[in-house]
């Protein structure tokens, strides 16, 4: 592979087309039934499928100090509901080669789906019930619990499957985008099928979740059957707390944590500060500068730790964002022995963004890239529906979409200059390794005072 | 009630074939030899052009393993007028991004872009085709960046360190014995000389097949290819690859050690190349073995035995014959040999029952799904579309391949696994923590 692909900015990466064409959402309808579900239907016919996205207020920021909880009730949704046992369910899906996918993400819980046109009724019917209708058999959570259990502590084998989780912790303290979405060992060990039937009990719930279809539908009929399928579903009984309203404490001082890895030959690492909220109104602004710092294989990072020195494989930069908050990091790994010169010369790359800016010629480049590579992601129905489910979560409508390129055009070179200034950070900050202590920590304590932990070890509650 | 769902397939799948058919590629081939696949779609303003060259770790030879893989890098670094860095500035200026991937029988660059820059993509593409510049101050920066690609690959996912061990047991003779990356001191030592004569071999139009599909017109791409690539003179054709992996006689075991939670195990059989009559058998025991939860392997073993944690069958297209591949991660407290024989217990009840209809049945609906997939976005067009046109030998294939699979029997099922599961075709690696006991 000439390079891993991107894992682009923030969850949404937005733009629109270059050139004269300009590219627009499909037409769709969004209405919201009596029990406060808010659904969204868009026809697509280019193949015969229908997909699914749903999203609900159960993600891991409702944890509390069961960490693990929201993740593993998203995964208990599949084992078994009124009407089907686990068996009966897996098998009425593989054998219409359907698929419903559950999961908890730090803010949220989602499903999607993906079935033939043909077998809506039945596939529809299928995932209200995981929706609805759960049943959390003991038996079955006894054995993904176990499951769950290996795969934690084979987590550790791979520094870049854990990084972001101490990346988060340490950045963000005791606020619950600290948590740890797929939990810790010692959480996760006591947790039971009456955890998991509370913590639905207390999240899955229609006021706040929507349900987003796309595919080869007729909507009049695909409106009947959601209406008859989701009406019965009852509100929530308390109003759901919001745990991630909380103020986040921004990091007083530059600081390093460094979690050791006996046998570690390279050294994985995050350079960060706090980033922006998904409202924010600088987002796409924000999008495009961070493509030309460390967003494409172009960028001033990974020309610089890849192309220039070959000290990497790849570097990039990204902003992550919460509806409350977000992050930045600098991403890249490099061989133990060259960590300080890689770090160094991450460091330096942000500097001289600030220092000599950006100009007007690679400015150009930047807004056309990002309005160039937007239609493909906006292309199947699986990806059409994951966007009307983030419209609805993060309270944004198609004008996003469609005027994109008007708001990427209209980042002046001034304006550039104001959004490097205000949003990348220029000291105060957090540095997140994953080596081998042994050979780098000499190397790390250059950079601030270290917190030294082991990667057997379990993510502590605070560093 | 799932007779009829059979019937009811028939007709989705004739809808399918009224929203793409094969006649909707259109084709051509260059005086030189550079033959073109073009799929005109207008969905979304955008368009994408791949290029397989058929080169890759197979033709390679000890002391150059990896030079494949390499040389997909260095097609980045800079042509007569686009020089050092340009391809890619050039490409992300005008709104375009690119990757490529290296397999043991391809090489394939994959470039995405707005249709409007149809044209910057073939002046680019010309340039390095006809005129790469192989700048050694380039070859040595690019080093390091492949050195760490095999370093970061090792070092997050123990699967890679088991599968390469694994697949040099498997392979003795023939060039699939070495891993597509390379070995590292082969990584530390290939010359300039190795390169140009790389080039110059395989890099010609004749080798390469180019797809196109998007918001393109089939006039207006065969016109730029007539003005880019048609003047790069064709070479004659790369030498053969002879080497034939002499059948294996006996089973064979390999032990890898890793610090890992539990062993990782990994099962690779002989199977025949992609043009084979078995292959579409062989791609439905793959999928009857581990697609979805109801599949063979995870429902017995991670389900019901719990003696897994995952487990997955994979079987793919290939120029010769390569391997079918089980791999699984044995359960807290299980013992990596007892997951190896429910595995193959598993393969025996294949043998000695076959299976049912219904669960035939199952597989070919899955397959059409796949289908659609493969079809939905303008990517996944020219990838399979190349792909079938490059390991089949015809990208008709890929439009036959739901009719080809729904003529397999149960009975084709049966005799594939006892043919190819036997003891003696096997390999074993298995992954673990402590293997002195």
């Amino acid at each position: 592979m000439k390079r891993i692909i991107y894992i682009m900015l923030l969850s949404l990466l937005t733009c629109s087309f270059t050139q004269a064409q300009s590219f627009k959402l499909p037409a769709y309808q969004k209405f919201t039934l009596k029990n406060g579900l808010t659904v969204y239907l868009m026809e697509q016919h280019e193949v015969p499928i229908i997909s699914v996205s749903a999203i609900l207020p159960a993600g891991a920021i409702y944890d509390g100090d069961k960490s693990g909880l929201a993740s593993l009730t998203a995964t208990a949704l599949k084992h078994g509901t009124k009407n089907y046992n686990k068996e009966k369910l897996d098998n009425e899906l593989d054998f219409l080669g359907a698929s419903i996918n559950s999961f908890a993400s730090k803010e949220s819980a989602g499903l999607s789906a993906r079935m033939a046109a043909k077998d809506k009724d039945k596939v529809m019917l299928l995932l209200k019930e995981i929706m609805l209708e759960p049943v959390f058999d003991s038996t079955e959570f006894g054995k993904e619990k176990k499951r769950l259990l290996v795969s934690l502590e084979q987590q550790k084998e791979s520094p870049r499957s854990v990084i972001g989780s101490y990346f988060d912790k340490f950045l963000y303290g005791e606020h619950v985008y600290g948590n740890i979405q797929q939990g810790k060992i010692s959480t996760v060990t006591p947790l039971t099928p009456k955890d998991v039937q509370q913590f639905y009990a207390d999240n899955y719930r229609p006021d706040g979740a929507a349900i987003a279809i796309a595919g080869d539908f007729n909507p009049a009929e695909m409106k009947t059957l959601v209406t008859n399928l989701f009406s019965g579903w009852k509100k929530g009984s308390k109003p759901q707390a919001n745990p991630a309203a909380q103020p986040i404490s921004k990091p007083s001082k530059q600081q390093v944590l460094l979690i050791n890895k006996d046998d570690a030959k390279e050294t994985t690492f995050y350079i960060g500060a706090p980033g922006i909220s998904r409202n924010n109104p600088d987002f796409v602004a924000v999008d495009v500068i961070n493509t030309l710092f460390g967003g494409r294989f172009t960028s001033m990072l990974n020309d610089e730790l890849r192309v220039n020195t070959g000290l990497t494989y790849g570097a990039n930069s990204r902003f992550s964002s919460f509806k409350n908050g977000g992050s930045f990091v600098i991403s890249t790994f490099t061989a133990g022995k060259t960590t300080e010169p890689a770090i160094d010369k991450a460091l330096e790359v942000l500097n001289k963004l600030h220092k000599d800016g950006i100009d007007e010629k690679s400015l150009t480049s930047a807004r056309n890239y990002v309005k160039g590579q937007f239609p493909p992601r906006y292309e199947t129905a699986g990806q059409l529906a994951g966007l009307m489910t983030q419209m609805f979560w993060y309270n944004f409508d198609e004008s996003f979409i469609n005027n994109f390129e008007k708001n990427v055009d209209g980042l002046t070179l001034d304006k550039a200059k104001e959004i490097i200034a205000k949003y990348f950070p220029k000291d105060k900050l957090q540095f997140v390794l994953v080596g081998k202590s042994a050979d780098i920590k000499k190397i790390a304590e250059k950079y601030g005072p270290v917190t030294e932990v082991q990667i057997k070890e379990e993510v502590k509650k605070g560093f | 009630m799932k007779k009829l769902f059979a019937g009811a397939l028939l007709l989705a799948s004739m809808t399918m074939q009224a929203q793409m058919k094969a006649d909707d590629v259109k084709t051509f081939t260059l005086k030189n030899g550079m033959k073109f696949l073009v799929i005109e779609d207008n969905s979304i303003p955008n368009a994408n052009m791949y290029l397989f060259y058929k080169v890759g770790s197979r033709n390679e030879y000890q002391g150059i393993t990896g030079l494949s893989h390499f040389f997909e890098h260095m097609m980045f670094n800079g042509a007569k007028k686009y020089g050092p860095k340009q391809f890619d500035q050039v490409m992300e200026f005008n709104g375009g991004a690119n990757n490529a991937y290296t397999r043991e029988d391809v090489t394939v660059y994959t470039n995405w872009f707005p249709s409007s820059a149809t044209e910057v993509m073939f002046d680019l593409e010309g340039d390095r085709i006809s005129s790469l510049s192989i700048d050694p101050k380039m070859v040595e920066s690019e080093r390091g960046v492949v050195i760490s690609e095999r370093s970061t690959g090792l070092e997050n996912s123990p699967w890679n360190l088991l599968f390469q061990t694994a697949q040099g047991v498997a392979f003795l003779e023939h060039p699939y014995h070495w891993p597509v990356i390379g070995y590292e001191d082969d990584m530390k030592n290939w010359k300039q000389t190795d390169l140009e004569r790389y080039f110059k071999t395989y890099y010609a139009p004749n080798n390469c097949v180019t797809v196109i599909s998007g918001n393109v017109k089939f006039d207006d791409v065969k016109k730029l290819a007539e003005k880019y690539i048609e003047p790069i003179p064709s070479q004659p054709a790369p030498p053969p690859v002879n080497i034939v992996e002499p059948p294996q006689t006996g089973e064979r075991r390999v032990l890898v050690q890793k610090d890992v939670a539990t062993p990782y195990l990994g099962i690779g059989w002989h199977v025949p190349e992609a043009k084979h009559e078995d292959y579409y058998a062989l791609s439905i025991l793959s999928d009857l073995l581990s697609a979805g939860r109801s599949s063979r392997l995870y429902s017995s073993l991670v389900d019901k035995q719990q003696l897994a944690t995952q487990v997955f069958a994979s079987f793919g297209e290939s120029f010769d014959p390569y391997l079918f591949t089980i791999a699984g991660v044995a359960s807290k407290n299980v013992n990596e040999l007892d997951l190896e024989k429910a595995i193959y217990a598993e393969l025996e009840k294949i043998k000695k029952d076959g299976v049912n209809e219904t669960e035939l049945q199952k597989i070919k609906n899955i397959k059409l799904m796949d289908f659609y997939s493969q079809v939905e976005t303008i990517n996944g067009k020219s990838n399979n579309i190349g792909t079938y046109e490059v390991f089949f030998g015809d990208y008709r294939k890929m439009f036959d391949a739901p009719a080809a699979y729904n003529k397999v029997t149960a009975e084709d099922i049966r005799k594939v696994v006892t043919k190819y599961f036997t003891k003696a075709n096997r390999t074993v690696g298995i992954l673990k923590s402590n293997t002195e006991e």
